[in-house]
C-alpha cells in the first residue's frame, strides 16, 4: 500500500487547473517517477491530481513549421510517431531506451521534463531542437524555453498553479545526428551520461552544429563554445575531438571538480567525439 | 490521519466488464492481486524494474505496480488469467513455454507471456533480436533466457500454423 492521498481525475484542463489550484495537490501522469518517490513517504505531503484523462494535452501533431508534442505523449508514442521519424530522428533515438517498454509505454515527456532529472534522456535532445514549453494556468497560458525551464537538478521554473500542457519546435536543418547514452547495462540503465548532437554539413563543410550533453552540468543546455569550434571546419576527428575537450572544460567549469570527474572528463570528451564522428558519418 | 475517499473504477479485465470500489492509494497490482485474488500478477520490486507485475493494459505492456488503481478507470486489462479463461487449453505461448523448458521457478512467467504476446500480436515473424528486446523489461534469474527466447520464437511457428 501506498500511504494515504485523495485522488482526482478530471476530464478537461479547465477542470483540471481549477481543481490544482484550490488544494494541496501532485501530479501524476505516468506515474513511473511518482508511484516511486510515494513508496518512500510514509505519510503523503499532498492529495494526488491525475491528468491523465485530459485530452488537450495529449497527441503528437504539426502546427505550421513547428511540432507541437502533447505533454502526454508516452515515451512510446513518440517512439513511434512517424512525424518524429522524419523531422527529428533524434529525439526518437533519445527515447529508444528509455526504462524499459513497460515503463515507455506509460512514462510521457512531460513528466521527465518537470521531474527534471539531470539523466533524463528526452531532456538533451529536445534542447537540441531549442524546444519552447507552453505551461497552462487559471490565467492563461505562457511559454518558456526548455533550457531556462530547467534550472537545477530536479528544480524548474514551474509554478505553483501550472500545468505543463505541450513541447514545441521548429525542426532544424540537418545532415546527421546521433544520440549516444553511457549506462551501467542497455535495458533499465539510468544514464550515467548522455549526449545528443546534430550536424548539417554542406559542401563538406560544417555549417551549423548542436551539441546537447546530458547529466554532466547542473541545468541543460547547448554547448555553444563546442559548437562555434567545429562550425566552418571540415569534419575531422581532429575537430571533433578538440569538441570534446571544450565540453568537458565546460562541464568542469559549471558544475566544479567532483569526486566523479576523473571519470566523467575523459569520457564525455571521448562521448561528445564518437556521436559528432556518427552524426558526420566519419569512421571511427 | 485524513480518511481517504474511496473511488469507484470501472473498467474490462479478462474481457469482463467490472466496476470497484478503491482506496486510491493502491495500485493496480494491488487492486488486481490482493482485491480481485488474480495471482498471476506478481509482485515483485515494486519500482517498475522487475516486469513480474506485468498486465496488457489497451494493448500495451504496463508494470501494474506503476499504475494507481483508480488510473485504470475505462482501461481494457489482460493478466496471463485472460489467456486461458476455461483453464483447459492453454495459449500457445503458454504451452511453448512448458514445452521449450523455459519455465524453472516460474516467478516470472506470467510477465515474460504477456511481453511476448503483445511481441506476437504484432509480429508473427519477429527476429530473435527483436524478442530479446521485447523482453528486456523482464527479468527472469532461473533460466539465463535462452530458452525463453527459443519459447517466444517456436509460439510465434505455432501461432502462424493456427492461422
Amino acid at each position: 500500500m501506498l500511504p494515504e492521498f485523495n485522488f482526482k481525475r478530471p476530464q478537461t484542463l479547465i477542470e483540471a487547473l481549477e481543481i490544482y489550484s484550490s488544494g494541496n495537490y501532485s501530479i501524476i501522469a505516468g506515474g513511473t517517477d511518482v508511484i516511486v518517490e510515494l513508496r518512500k513517504e510514509k505519510k503523503a505531503e499532498q492529495d494526488i491530481l491525475d491528468i491523465t484523462g485530459l485530452d488537450e494535452l495529449k497527441g503528437i501533431r504539426k502546427e505550421g513549421k513547428n511540432i507541437v508534442i502533447g505533454a502526454l505523449s508516452t515515451f512510446s508514442e513518440v517512439f513511434s510517431s512517424p512525424l518524429i521519424e522524419k523531422e527529428a530522428p533524434l529525439l526518437k533515438e533519445a527515447v529508444r531506451n528509455v526504462g524499459s517498454l513497460q515503463i515507455r509505454n506509460r512514462g510521457t515527456i512531460g513528466g521527465n521534463i518537470c521531474n527534471a532529472s539531470p539523466a533524463a534522456d528526452s531532456v538533451p535532445a529536445l534542447v537540441a531542437l531549442d524546444s519552447m514549453l507552453t505551461l497552462a494556468s487559471p490565467q492563461g497560458e505562457r511559454k518558456i524555453k526548455l533550457d531556462k525551464f530547467i534550472t537545477w537538478p530536479y528544480a524548474t521554473d514551474i509554478k505553483e498553479e501550472e500545468i505543463l500542457k505541450s513541447i514545441s519546435f521548429s525542426p532544424p536543418e540537418f545532415t546527421g545526428y546521433h544520440f549516444y547514452k553511457l549506462g551501467r547495462r542497455e535495458a533499465l540503465a539510468i544514464s550515467r551520461m548522455n549526449v545528443a548532437v546534430m550536424l548539417k554539413i554542406k559542401g563538406g563543410k560544417i555549417e551549423k552544429a548542436f551539441i546537447s550533453p546530458g547529466s554532466v552540468m547542473p541545468s541543460p543546455g547547448r554547448v555553444s563554445v563546442a559548437e562555434k569550434l567545429v562550425e566552418g571546419n571540415k569534419p575531422s576527428k581532429e575537430i571533433f575531438e578538440k569538441a570534446g575537450f571544450k565540453v568537458s572544460e565546460i562541464m568542469i567549469k559549471e558544475s566544479g571538480i567532483r569526486w566523479s570527474t576523473e571519470y566523467k572528463k575523459p569520457v564525455i570528451e571521448q562521448m561528445v567525439k564518437r556521436a559528432l564522428i556518427f552524426a558526420a558519418g566519419l569512421k571511427e | 490521519m485524513k480518511k481517504m475517499k474511496n473511488v469507484e473504477v470501472n473498467f474490462k479485465l479478462n474481457g469482463k466488464e467490472i466496476t470497484v470500489e478503491c482506496e486510491p492509494a493502491k495500485t493496480l497490482l494491488d487492486l488486481i492481486r490482493d482485491d480481485l485474488g488474480l495471482k498471476g500478477v506478481k509482485r515483485g520490486c515494486e519500482i517498475g524494474e522487475c516486469g513480474a507485475c506485468t498486465v496488457i493494459m489497451n494493448g500495451k505492456t504496463v508494470a501494474s505496480c506503476m499504475v494507481l488503481a483508480p488510473q485504470a478507470e475505462g482501461a481494457e486489462i489482460t493478466t496471463i488469467e485472460g489467456l486461458s479463461p476455461e483453464g483447459e487449453e492453454l495459449h500457445p505461448i503458454q504451452q511453448a513455454f512448458i514445452d521449450k523448458g523455459a519455465i524453472q521457478c516460474g516467478f516470472c512467467t506470467p510477465g515474460m507471456i504477456l511481453s511476448a504476446k503483445v511481441l506476437l500480436d504484432n509480429n508473427l515473424s519477429p527476429s530473435r533480436e527483436q524478442i530479446r528486446r521485447a523482453i528486456a523489461g523482464n527479468i527472469c534469474r532461473c533460466t539465463g533466457y535462452k530458452q525463453i527466447v527459443d519459447a517466444i520464437e517456436y509460439a510465434a511457428g505455432l501461432l502462424n500454423d493456427r492461422g
